[in-house]
Parts: structure tokens; sequence; C-alpha cells
């Protein structure tokens, strides 16, 4: 038997939530699908593939104060950040969910990070499945799947009179309390997504391609914008800066990424990392041999974002399928 | 036509490669999606075949001369794309002996998406005023004798809203930036070694990726490209987030054309109006 919640039930239930809580949900804004805060279930775009800019913005904001001090009568006082509002995200695809539990690993490691664990407990996922996966997805290759409820609160699929429902965890059910689902017959279709992206193994190709030529000729074409860094789910880097106003300092963090000049310049002005290879190499080793080292999974969940956006075509795909074949290359010793 | 192309760059590329007199080709091949083109980067003559030229060859390549490091290259370029060289060669970024131009007539290209087929121009193409490259070592196509004359008519459509009505819509505009910098990046006019938004002292711009701090690192970036921008729009192209990035950079190009009857890029010597002084421009003050 399958619980399915009709869509004018959904629509209410969702009407219901953003009473007493912040409701982000995917929104056409121009020709983009974002994930903003909605007031109304009419802002809400049930119809998409995914959303041009990944949900990680509701746990990692691009902006966030990590804490203030004022100093008053010989004093410092520190206020660390709070987040006290209780918040659902509506729509987060499997993928998308999964790169959140993904940064895990390195956001709630010991100690935790205290902002990123506040709005983990504060934020309940209602995952959409993909009934029809894009181009460009490949959550297959990558040990995830188009219906994958492992990440979710509640996963929801659509079919012909509503939306099935799967309820994961607590949260999830709470949430849903009071909620009436029917009893339904109708078996959910789970679509299949590209598989054929060969990541098994990848790790030990990544770290036999090290020294490869092949970095500095892909860097060649790369513009080193963020682009990729920031549409990505598990791109989890951040800068951080004081801003003083009289007495008052504000510490915030802000996105950054490994492809900018600043990100690895140190003082006297040295970088490490200054050559354009090396600089692109860190991207593709710290999803492919660093992440899973250090925290078991590939840093990458087959969203395909950063292969659409990208203005110069550097994909994920190719190069995985290209370091399959220099690492092997490289390890017979045919460099 | 852009078959013919194809085969006349290849040829070259071959040739350029084979004889020594370039290191490098960067021009164009076909990218993962199967539709759209990409650049590329040739170093070796069995890699020509590589190469293509169809109306999906957006990218303006000659950013990238900046990074060969006076290395002989040849470039592939299109009409904008020659505007741009002849800016970064006026400035002094570039050595014209190391640099084997490959021109094309551009008859336009189409609007860019991974995976997206298109045969609507963009917008720069349609109102598109340098078809013919102005600089080139060899010439692959007819010259466009006869150009178009300036068309500003998105830029009166926007000045035609009220201040309130244009505030706001640059305000929602600026607001989905997150600050990728890919507009910077892939600018031929921006090359400077520190940008000013990366500064720390002092900071111009604060690091908040925040509607303030978007509007200026946009607006002053703007500025920047004032009588240099050479209509390339590849800013707007890169843009995750869609801001009509080209609606800033000709309003500038219509004030510098008005005040200074200028163009920027059109020669490989020009001196860019706002880096000079005559004695006899007042520019309406004291008049």
């Amino acid at each position: 038997m399958t619980k399915v919640l009709g869509r004018s039930e959904l629509e209410s239930w969702l009407g219901e939530i953003m009473r007493e809580r912040t409701l982000v949900a995917p929104r056409r804004i121009d020709d983009l699908v974002l994930f903003t805060p909605v007031q109304s279930v009419d802002e809400i775009a049930f119809d998409f593939d995914n959303t041009n800019l990944s949900p990680k913005e509701f746990f990692f904001p691009r902006t966030e104060t990590l804490f203030t001090t004022v100093y008053k009568d010989g004093e410092v006082e520190l206020t660390p950040a709070v987040i006290d509002r209780e918040t659902v995200i509506f729509g987060i695809r499997p993928c998308d969910a999964r790169g959140i539990a993904i940064c895990d690993g390195p956001y709630l490691g010991d100690p935790p990070d205290s902002l990123w664990a506040q709005h983990r407990e504060k934020t309940t996922l209602i995952g959409l499945a993909c009934t029809r996966p894009a181009p460009q997805c490949f959550c297959s290759s990558m040990g995830s799947a188009p219906n994958d409820s492992s990440n979710v609160d509640i996963l929801l699929t659509e079919v012909e009179d509503g939306y099935a429902v799967e309820v994961i965890t607590e949260k999830g059910e709470n949430l849903l309390q009071g909620v009436e689902l029917k009893d339904s017959d109708v078996k959910p279709v789970a679509p299949s997504c590209d598989a054929s992206v060969p990541a098994d193994g990848i790790v030990e190709a990544v770290k036999k391609s090290f020294d490869d030529i092949y970095w500095s000729r892909l860097a060649d074409r790369c513009i080193h914008c963020n682009i990729c860094a920031y549409v990505c789910p598990t791109c989890y880097c951040f800068d951080i800066r004081d801003y003083k106003r009289g007495d008052v300092i504000e510490r915030i963090r802000t996105w950054e990424s490994c492809q900018s000049k600043g990100f690895t310049r140190i003082a006297g002005g040295y970088d490490p990392r200054a050559d354009k290879g090396s600089r692109l190499r860190q991207r593709f080793c710290h999803k492919l041999l660093y992440f899973p080292e250090q925290f078991g999974p590939l840093g990458c969940v087959g969203c395909g974002r950063c292969v659409v956006a990208c203005p110069v075509n550097i994909d994920i795909r190719e190069i995985i399928s290209d370091i399959q074949e220099t690492g092997a290359k490289v390890g017979q010793g045919s460099n | 036509m852009e078959t013919e192309y194809t085969k006349q760059i290849r040829d070259k590329a071959r040739e350029l490669l084979e004889n020594g007199t370039v290191e490098c080709v960067i021009g164009y091949e076909t990218g993962t999606d199967g539709i759209n083109a990409r650049p590329a980067f040739i170093y070796d003559p069995a890699d020509v075949e590589r190469l293509v030229f169809d109306n999906t060859c957006s990218h303006n390549l000659v950013k990238y001369l900046l990074n060969m490091k006076g290395k002989p290259t040849a470039v592939v370029v299109k009409g904008c794309d020659s505007r741009a060289l002849n800016l970064l060669l006026a400035e002094k970024q570039l050595q014209r002996d190391n640099i084997y131009v490959i021109g094309v007539v551009c008859p336009g290209v189409v609007e860019w998406g991974w995976n997206k087929q298109s045969d609507k121009l963009q917008k720069r193409c349609v109102l598109c005023r340098q078809h013919t490259p102005l600089i080139h070592d060899i010439l692959l196509g007819e010259p466009v004798t006869e150009e178009p004359p300036p068309d500003f008519t998105d830029v009166a459509e926007m000045e035609a809203m009220s201040s309130e009505e244009r505030a706001a819509f640059w305000q929602e505009q600026v607001e989905r930036c997150i600050r990728c910098y890919a507009c910077r990046q892939a600018c031929p006019g921006c090359y400077c070694i520190d940008c000013f938004v990366e500064q720390l002292d002092p900071e111009w711009v604060g690091i908040r990726i925040a509607p303030g701090e978007n509007l200026m690192w946009n607006t002053i970036r703007a500025f920047h490209l004032a009588g240099r921008c050479v209509a390339c729009n590849e800013c707007e192209r890169v843009c995750p987030v869609n801001i009509p990035l080209s609606l800033l950079n000709r309003k500038l190009e219509q004030e510098v054309l008005d005040l200074f009857d200028y163009r920027p890029g059109m020669s490989e010597d020009a001196i860019a109006p706002l880096i000079t002084f005559k004695k006899d421009e007042k520019l309406g003050i004291g008049e």
C-alpha cells in the first residue's frame, strides 16, 4: 500500500507550514529556478528539473555572521550567532540532500561547526524524487538514485493522483502530524539516471594522475571563476573577515573557492598554488581524492550543475573518464 | 560556410604548428553536449582535426593570450574578439609579434547553453557593428563592408524607467549575484593583477555576498570598462544567474560614443579618451 497526499492537500499542508516556519521552495525568477523563502503556495515551482543554485545556502549561507563582539568599559562581550527559526525545505532533490549529508563530514566533525549544526537541527527536508532526470544528471553514477530517500526527512514522488509519501525520519513524522494520507495501489516508478560515469576506483586513478600534464592542459581552458564551486552542493570552503562599526565587531564568513587567487595567497604574497594547472587540479583532487580519503564518500553527488554552468565546458564526467584512462596510463609508467 | 571555415582553420593550424611558427593554436572544438563549441588548445599537429568553427563559437579567446606568457600562439578571432585584441595591444598587455591571428568574418553566434540548441542570434550579434576582424594575419570569409548604425534601444528602454523603478530593477538583479567573478574572468578588459574587489588596503568593497556589496561590485566593474568594453558580451553570457550586464556596459559605451566619438578596440594604437586629456575637451562643463 502506498500513502498518497493529494495535490490540494499538499498545498494546504505547505500553507500551514509557512505560518509557523520559514518555507524554502523552488521558485521561478526570470528564466531561473532558485530556492527562496516563499510566502504563498502560488510562488512555488512544482515542475522543474533542478534549481540553478543548490540549496546548500540554507545551511551554509553565501554570507553569514559567526558572532559579534562589543567592547564596553574595558570588557569584550562576545555574542555567538543563534539560529532560532525552524525552516522546512520543500522540493529538495535526492542528490542535493546527499550533498548536505556529505558536508556533514567536515562540518559535524569534532568539534562541530556550530552554525551548520544549528541549521541542520532546525531544518526539515521534504524531498521530491526526480521523475525525469535532466541530461546533465548522473547521480546514479555517484552512489545515489533519482528516488534515493536516505538523506531527506520525507520523500514525495509525483504519482497520478498526487504525491506518494515516504516518511523517513521522526522529524518528518512530526511535520506530517495531522495530515491525512490516502491509501493507494499506485506504485511510484523510479526513472533511470546516467550510471555510466566510471567513478569506481577514481580515488586511486586521481592519485596516479597527480603529476600528469593532463591537469595543466585542462586548465588552459579554465577561466578560474568560482561558478563551479558556488553552484556545487558539496563545495563548502569559506573566507572570514571582521567588520567594525564603532565598538561593535562582526565576524562574517562568505563563500570562497579554491579557484580564486586570494584563496591560497599567503602573507608576503607567495602563492603555493599559483599555476593554473595545480589550481584546477585542486578542485578535482579535493572531490575525488582528499575528501573520500578523509571522510569516505566522493565529494560529488552527480547533480550536474557545474556541467551546465561552466562557461568553458570543464565537465567533471569527462574528467573522471579521462583520469581513469590517464591514471591507468601513468600507472603503467607511460607518462 | 561554417564547414569551410573549419577546414581552413584546421589547415592553417596544421601548417603553423608543423613549421614551428607557433607553439599553440587556440580555437574551438565541440563540447561534451555534442552541440556547443568550447575553447580548444592545440599543441600537436595531429590534434588539429579537433578544431571546428560554427555559430556556437561564442567565447572570446583573446583573453587566453594573456596566459601564454609570450609563447608564439595562434588564435581564432571574430570581429568583436579582434577589438579585444586591439584593446590589449593598445594597453601594452600583449606583443603583436608573438600572435598569429586567424580572423574569421563572423555571421553571428547563437544563444549559448549547455545541451541547448538554438538558432537565435545573441543580442550582441543582432546589434553587431563589426563582423569583420580588424586585425588578422589570415582572413577567412568575405569582409562585410557595410555595418549598421549604432542601436541603443535597450539602453533607452532602461532609461525610460523612473529612477525608483530603475533602482528596484537593478537591486533585484544584483541581489542574486553570487560574486563568482565569472564576468571578470571572462572579460578581456579585466586583467588587473589585483582587482579592486580583492584589495584589502583600502578595502573598496566588502566580501559580503549581499545586495549592497553586489551592487558596488557590478557598478564599479562596469565603470572600469567605460571606454574599454568592446561589446563581446562574454560577461553576460557566462553569468550563472543571468544578470543583464550588457545594459550597464552599453550605457557607458553610448556615453563614450556621444562624448568622444570613440569606439574602443578599433585600432591597435588607439588612445582611450579616459586615459588622456585634450585641452579642448570641455564635456559641457562651463559651456
